[in-house]
């Protein structure tokens, strides 16, 4: 065959045909290589957020453009309906249910208000209702400090970014009102440019440090759980190591039992709150729910907070975490039904009978303080000496304690029966080596007979019994909701428009 | 013969400059095409080359969150390994089935494996699970195992191993997959950016 050189000597055509030929090739070779970039551009569009937020974004639905799945699932918290035996989503005024924690708490803010909360997404709204922190206005202060806020709101870690927890802490309830105005949501528990689950609140991560552990080192199941622990702890407001603020603090130095962190706060000498009846030197357990759940079997097996309150789910061919927080018996199938194969009305009623069972007796611990509170009260008007109450006094402040801590830790009857049947018993033990001593110093006192039970059988009469003005404090709470609240309201409004990433 | 061959495909002499240029063009192109497919890649036993292209990140990651990610690479499994040739024409095979669809743009929402690879996966699962599942011992328990085992697949019981039993290009959307990102080396990024 001749070269080609000399074919397209003979044949100019073939030179053209060639040349054509190879644009075809290159045009051809060309769409090839700009549709691999096409789809590899896919690649990184796909996983692009749709807004782009500061790490300290507070408002939930900026953060659920990015996360429709979980953020519509979360939305879910606003569900009341379900109701379990004791518990649920809707709100129960618990005074009402068990009139006798009027009189455990007299002369504190529960024996004003006290219910079982609702979902994460009104954790605002209810705290601004609760007779507890006041009627605050223009010139009356709420009773409560701002640390109560630390709770609420994805707002606590901004404006701890902004100005120090120490600083966040300090004044009272209604000075950062404005402030705070977006419920429980994403920027308490994600980092904004991983999502890896994050602890936004110091006083987990300073407890962590004291007990020379750190929290960095947490696996990420354990994390599933931390998070959670960052609020659903005991905790108390210590006033020294920060002179003028009440810092969130949890006792954990001695352990997480109950006998231990009694111990703690007796060694600095801390009280909530003197009683008004007996005048004890009173603990208030906030919930300490993290501590009872880790001495369950749940806990020992490695089973998460997470695992059943926001367990997996899939939808759409898309499997996530459920971020509708709320009772596992609200969801069996997807939470105990994961691991245990019995029908859900089974499951159900394994746990109620364990609650049945641990209520059973600290009802009875409950009475027995009741008495402990009026007996005391009687031996102060009998002209009892500070000497003769003084380990009568212990003991009230004791046996309230881990009744307290069995009660307030909620879940605890199922997350740990055997503990916290254990705490309500040693309780008991207390409250009874109390009530004798009671009962000697009565006689001493020349009063050798029952002192009679109160008649508290309604909320209304409790209160009355503990002398509480709840007409004037409901008045007071109307008046801040209907001026300083929609003040608030307004103020954040404005302070929300002025963010650089707007809601579309 | 080379010689021959090249001596064909010369240009007439005052045409050579264009040629050369031509053939540049046309040669540069080509090796662009190979750099931003991550061609080289497909030489090695990386799962990171499967995501090259991305709808293959939920199997990625719901392998990246299983047991198997300790012991097995996608190749592993997914292609033969009776004999080396095998292995390369297999591979070959399907790699240029998958690429084909992903540029025709036909894949389906939800992947499932051809017959063909299922057989190859069965195989892997015997190769390296072989003691667990010809151990005479087990007769002991259970008479009718090897009957039992040997006229299925593995998966047909043990069905989340390892990808999980929810199957779709958006099963997993904000898993962290090791996708390509852009084809730009970063001293060119940095020089866009001044």
């Amino acid at each position: 065959m001749k070269p080609i050189r000399e074919q397209i000597k003979e044949k100019p055509w073939l030179g053209w045909a060639i040349f054509l030929l190879t644009i075809v090739v290159v045009f051809l070779l060309g769409l090839l290589a700009s549709s691999v970039m096409e789809r590899r551009a896919e690649a990184v569009f796909a996983y692009t957020p749709k807004v782009e937020h500061s790490p300290t974004e507070p408002r939930n639905e900026v953060w659920g453009q990015n996360f429709p799945k979980e953020y519509q699932s979360y939305m879910k918290t606003k569900d009341t309906t379900f109701a379990s035996k004791y518990n649920g989503g809707a709100m129960i005024d618990m005074l009402e249910v068990d009139p006798r924690l009027v009189v455990l708490w007299a002369g504190y803010g529960f024996a004003k208000d006290y219910n079982q909360g609702r979902g994460h997404s009104y954790a605002v709204e209810d705290i601004h209702k609760t007779l507890r922190t006041g009627g605050p206005t223009e010139d009356r202060q709420s009773p409560m400090p701002n640390t109560c806020w630390t709770c609420k709101s994805p707002d606590v870690p901004r404006l701890m970014a902004e100005m120090g927890p120490a600083e966040f802490y300090k004044g009272k309830w209604d000075e950062k009102g404005h402030e705070v105005m977006n419920s429980i949501g994403c920027a308490d528990c994600h980092d904004s440019e991983t999502m890896n689950l994050k602890i936004t609140r110091p006083a987990l991560v300073e407890a962590f440090e004291r007990m020379g552990k750190d929290i960095n080192e947490a696996s990420h199941q354990e994390m599933r759980s931390l998070v959670c622990a960052q609020c659903h702890v005991e905790y108390y407001f210590n006033k020294k190591t920060h002179p003028g603020s009440p810092y969130l603090t949890f006792p954990w130095d001695k352990g997480m039992s109950a006998e231990a962190m009694e111990e703690y706060y007796d060694e600095i000498e801390f009280s909530d709150w003197t009683h008004k009846l007996s005048r004890a030197p009173m603990l208030k357990a906030q919930h300490p729910g993290y501590e009872v759940y880790l001495t369950g079997v749940h806990a020992k097996r490695g089973v998460s907070c997470a695992d059943c309150h926001m367990p997996y789910k899939s939808e759409g061919g898309t499997k996530f975490t459920d971020h509708h927080i709320q009772s596992p018996l609200n969801n069996v199938a997807n939470s105990c039904q994961v691991c245990h194969r019995e029908e859900t009305a089974s499951l159900v009623e394994d746990v109620y009978e364990r609650q049945d069972r641990i209520i059973e007796n600290r009802d009875k611990l409950e009475e027995l303080i009741v008495r402990m509170h009026v007996e005391a009260k009687t031996a102060w008007d009998l002209g009892a000496t500070e000497e003769q109450m003084k380990d009568i006094l212990m003991d009230i402040r004791h046996a309230q304690w881990r009744w307290d801590y069995a009660a307030a830790s909620h879940g605890g009857s199922f997350h740990s029966p055997v503990e916290t049947g254990r705490v309500i018993s040693t309780g008991i033990t207390v409250a009874q080596e109390g009530r004798i001593k009671l009962a000697r110093l009565l006689a001493d006192l020349g009063h050798n007979k029952e002192v009679p039970y109160p008649d508290i059988t309604t909320k209304a009469k409790a209160q009355e019994f503990i002398g509480l003005p709840v007409d004037k404090l409901k008045a007071e709470k109307k008046e801040f909701l209907e001026t300083l609240l929609p003040k608030w309201k307004e103020e954040a409004k404005k302070r929300e428009a002025g963010y650089a990433t707007s809601m579309k | 013969m080379t010689k021959k061959f090249i001596d064909f495909l010369k240009p007439p002499e005052h045409w050579r400059v264009p040629v050369l240029l031509a053939a540049g063009v046309f040669i540069g192109l080509g090796v662009y095409v190979l750099y931003v497919s991550r061609a080289h890649s497909y030489l090695s036993d990386d799962p990171k080359t499967c995501v090259n292209c991305h709808i293959m990140a939920p199997q990625y990651a719901t392998w990246s969150h299983s047991a198997h990610r300790e012991v097995a690479t996608c190749n592993d499994c997914h292609v033969p390994h009776d004999n080396v040739f095998n292995t390369y024409y297999f591979k070959a095979k399907d790699g240029m089935r998958h690429a084909s669809v992903f540029t025709m743009r036909a894949e389906p929402q939800v992947i499932f494996i051809k017959e063909e690879g299922q057989h190859v996966v069965q195989q892997n699962c015997v190769r390296c699970h072989e003691q667990l599942i010809t151990d005479d011992k087990l007769l002991a328990h259970k008479p009718d195992v090897h009957q039992n085992i040997s006229d299925r697949f593995c998966w047909e019981c043990h069905r989340e191993t390892p990808h999980g039993r929810v199957n779709s290009l958006s099963s997993v959307p904000h898993a962290r997959v090791p996708v390509p990102e852009s084809p730009l080396p970063d001293w060119l990024k940095d020089l866009n950016k001044k």
